[in-house]
């Protein structure tokens, strides 16, 4: 029989059963959307959350951890696989603070080599990187914390008598620093961290640029940066002070690698690992949301596999019904030569066909649910909360990718196809003179 | 054209573990040949259809052997033996068997398509054919649509269509009076004549058997050769 006829013969069977036929795609579609509705809120959250950490944070950065990282270890390093660059860094351990006029700020000062934190992303706003000992770039909101106590006390006391007269609760910003940067002198200080006292041997820093703002809004940069030409002269100023007893150095490294691109980070914190360093990276944060998130889209899978198999339960009463109604006429077929394969075959179709347009409806229906969901929930969620821009926090409830899709059409397909063998076994094992002595 | 030799076969009567076979054809043998009408008679329960569903292979016979066109049918499995009808034989029932959902043009067309006929030529040859067993005005009617003649017609032009050498025919006039009787006998025997088919005719009426070339009497599971015979 050509495949086109058997086609034509099982929509004819079809056509003489629509509403059973419907009853029964209706429940196989409600399996199937509802698996992959469920399983797609896993899809969903799991790039909400990806999405709020690759945002948040320099992606291709690998934070290396070690007592004695130094230069020699960087250069090593650089020369890894698709490494962009080495930034080591050596922060200060101790008191600081810097002095412009009549403001004072608590900045911290960071020595580095600037070509590589150039490689990095380091770039400026304004004015140029440092060449001379004394010439430092400064952070994009230095001046914010550059701040004199006196106006401060003033503006604060202002504010509080404003307070008890007005409801509102913004929060005001406190005077600061608003002249110009570029090409001012600064006087830098150390000291001790016990007594909250410096030194008293002022450096005399000039300051030659200004970093760009950080990615990120809510991350302020109130740095200074130097290089290593600075660091005998700190150190000599520390030596004079420090307590006797001390043996901790004013300077701790700090070391971030990083990859050209995200897909190689994970192979770069591998490498690192295995040469003995402690490393923190993103990958390794995602490897972990991944795996959480590989479990939980099972576990998802697998509730919504059960509503499957609830469904098809009809597709098995469908056809077994189907298989009986139709015995005298498969008797005949058989009696005419029809052959146990063809029979079965015929069946099965029919089994597939409805678990091929139950499956196709649901993907439609999904996807609708799905975008529908993702347009009105936040909304939902948003008012149950109060907030009015819950949506910039741009939460996708459900996403569908194909992979999904496919997923749940091989199990709806293939367990509509399996409900229906049992009845399509026993069909073609209808005897043929059994089935000749029914009545019409 | 058919040989049977030494069938023998019974039936399991009774409920389960407590069967006991009741011997419905004792030690069957005798030829059946090439383009000739035999009837098979004999009273009812007297094994008739039984030996007829061993011959088309519905049934497979306890012991004993058949033979079609120099083809050992009796030990073909079960989908040997579906390929083997299709090609060799044909069918007419007593109460017709057509399929309820399909007009006469469908029915008939149903065994081409289950040999994997293309449309175009199924549709050529059911035209035809259609045509030629008188068929042509009600070729779009549904069984229930029929008479008992009319549906007797369109289930021997369905035995037809695929120009079987052999056909069978278990009671084909039972359920029809004897006018329409003698215009599907008046059918078989044309088409006897015009196409040399070898028909199996199982009746228990004698008007049928008498367009018999052999008949033979079936009685308590034994087979004898003779009975009435009438030249026609
Ligand atoms: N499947 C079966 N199981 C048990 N006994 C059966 C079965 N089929 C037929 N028989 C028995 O076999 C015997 C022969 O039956 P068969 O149908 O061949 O008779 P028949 O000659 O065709 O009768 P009729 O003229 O009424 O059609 C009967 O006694 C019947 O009871
Ligand atoms: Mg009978």
């Amino acid at each position: 029989m050509q495949f086109k006829d058997q086609l034509n013969f099982v929509s004819q069977h079809i056509k003489k059963n629509k509403l059973r036929v419907f009853m029964t795609i209706l429940a196989a579609t409600m399996g199937t959307a509802f698996l992959i509705i469920l399983a797609s809120v896993g899809f969903g959250i799991q790039d909400t959350l990806k999405k709020e950490i690759l945002d948040n944070r320099l992606v291709t950065q690998v934070e290396v951890h070690s007592a004695d990282l130094d230069k020699e270890k960087a250069d090593k390093m650089k020369k890894l696989d698709h490494v962009k660059a080495v930034v080591l860094r050596q922060e200060v351990n101790a008191f600081q603070t810097t002095t412009l006029d009549k403001y004072t700020s608590p900045s911290s000062l960071l020595i580095s080599d600037f070509s590589e934190e150039k490689k990095a992303g380091f770039a400026l706003e304004k004015g140029r990187l440092p060449k001379g000992k004394y010439e430092v770039v400064v952070g994009h909101d230095f001046a914010e914390n550059l701040m004199n106590e006196e106006e401060v006390e003033k503006f604060q006391s202002q504010q509080q008598a404003n307070e008890s007269n007005e409801e509102e609760q913004i929060v005001p910003e406190l005077p600061h620093y608003e002249g110009e940067l570029l090409g001012k002198e600064i006087t830098y200080e150390i000291g001790s961290f016990e007594t909250g006292e410096s030194y008293k041997e002022p450096i005399k820093l000039t300051i030659v640029g200004i970093a760009k703002a950080p990615s990120k809004d809510f991350i302020s940069d109130g740095n200074l940066y130097a290089d290593a030409s600075l660091i005998p002269e700190m150190e000599a100023i520390y030596d004079r002070h420090k307590p006797e007893e001390s043996e901790a150095s004013l300077f701790y490294s700090n070391l971030n690698v990083y990859a050209d691109e995200l897909q190689n980070v994970k192979g770069i914190t591998t490498t690192l690992k295995d040469d003995g360093y402690s490393v923190y990276s993103i990958s390794e944060e995602l490897e972990q949301i991944d795996v959480f998130f590989l479990a939980l889209k099972a576990g998802l899978i697998f509730v919504g596999t059960i509503a499957i198999l609830i469904s098809s339960i009809g597709i098995f009463n469908t056809m077994t019904m189907a298989v009986t109604e139709r015995t005298r006429e498969i008797g005949v077929m058989k009696a005419l030569g029809a052959k146990p394969k063809l029979i079965q075959r015929l069946f099965l179709l029919e089994s597939a066909w409805i678990g091929i347009i139950g499956t196709l409806i649901a993907v439609i229906l999904s996807y609708a649910i799905s975008i529908l969901a993702n347009y009105i929930l936040p909304l939902v969620v948003g008012a149950a909360l109060g907030e009015e821009n819950f949506g910039e926090l741009n939460v996708t409830f459900s996403i569908i990718p194909w992979q999904l899709v496919v997923i749940a059409s091989a199990i709806s397909i293939g367990v509509a196809m399996i409900s229906g063998w049992r009845p399509a076994r026993k069909a073609t094992q209808i005897d043929v003179i059994d089935a000749l002595r029914r009545e019409l | 054209m058919i040989h049977v030799e030494h069938i023998q076969h019974s039936f399991k009567i009774g409920k389960k573990g407590k069967e006991r076979p009741v011997p419905v054809l004792k030690d069957l043998s005798f030829e059946v040949k090439k383009g000739s009408i035999i009837s098979i008679v004999g009273r009812s329960g007297s094994g008739k259809s039984t030996l007829l569903h061993i011959m088309a292979g519905f049934l497979k016979p306890e012991s004993g052997q058949i033979t079609v066109n120099g083809t050992v049918t009796s030990k073909f499995t079960e989908t040997q033996s579906a390929e083997f009808r299709l090609e060799q034989f044909g069918f007419i029932f007593q109460n017709f068997q057509l399929m309820p959902g399909l007009t006469t043009f469908e029915n008939i067309e149903l065994p081409l398509k289950l040999k994997g006929v293309t449309k175009a030529e199924r549709t050529k040859q059911v035209e035809q054919l259609v045509q030629h067993v008188g068929l042509k005005e009600v070729q779009d009617h549904y069984p229930n649509e029929l008479s008992g003649g009319q549906q007797q017609r369109v289930s021997i032009a369905r035995a037809l269509i695929t120009n079987p050498p052999i056909i069978f025919a278990d009671e084909p006039t039972g359920s029809l009076d004897s006018e329409t009787e003698q215009e599907i006998l008046a059918l078989i025997r044309s088409l006897n004549e015009s196409r040399g088919i070898t028909f199996v005719i199982i009746t228990h009426d004698d008007e049928v058997a008498s367009i018999a070339d052999e008949i033979y009497q079936m009685h308590d599971g034994v087979l004898k050769a003779g009975g009435i015979h009438h030249a026609i």
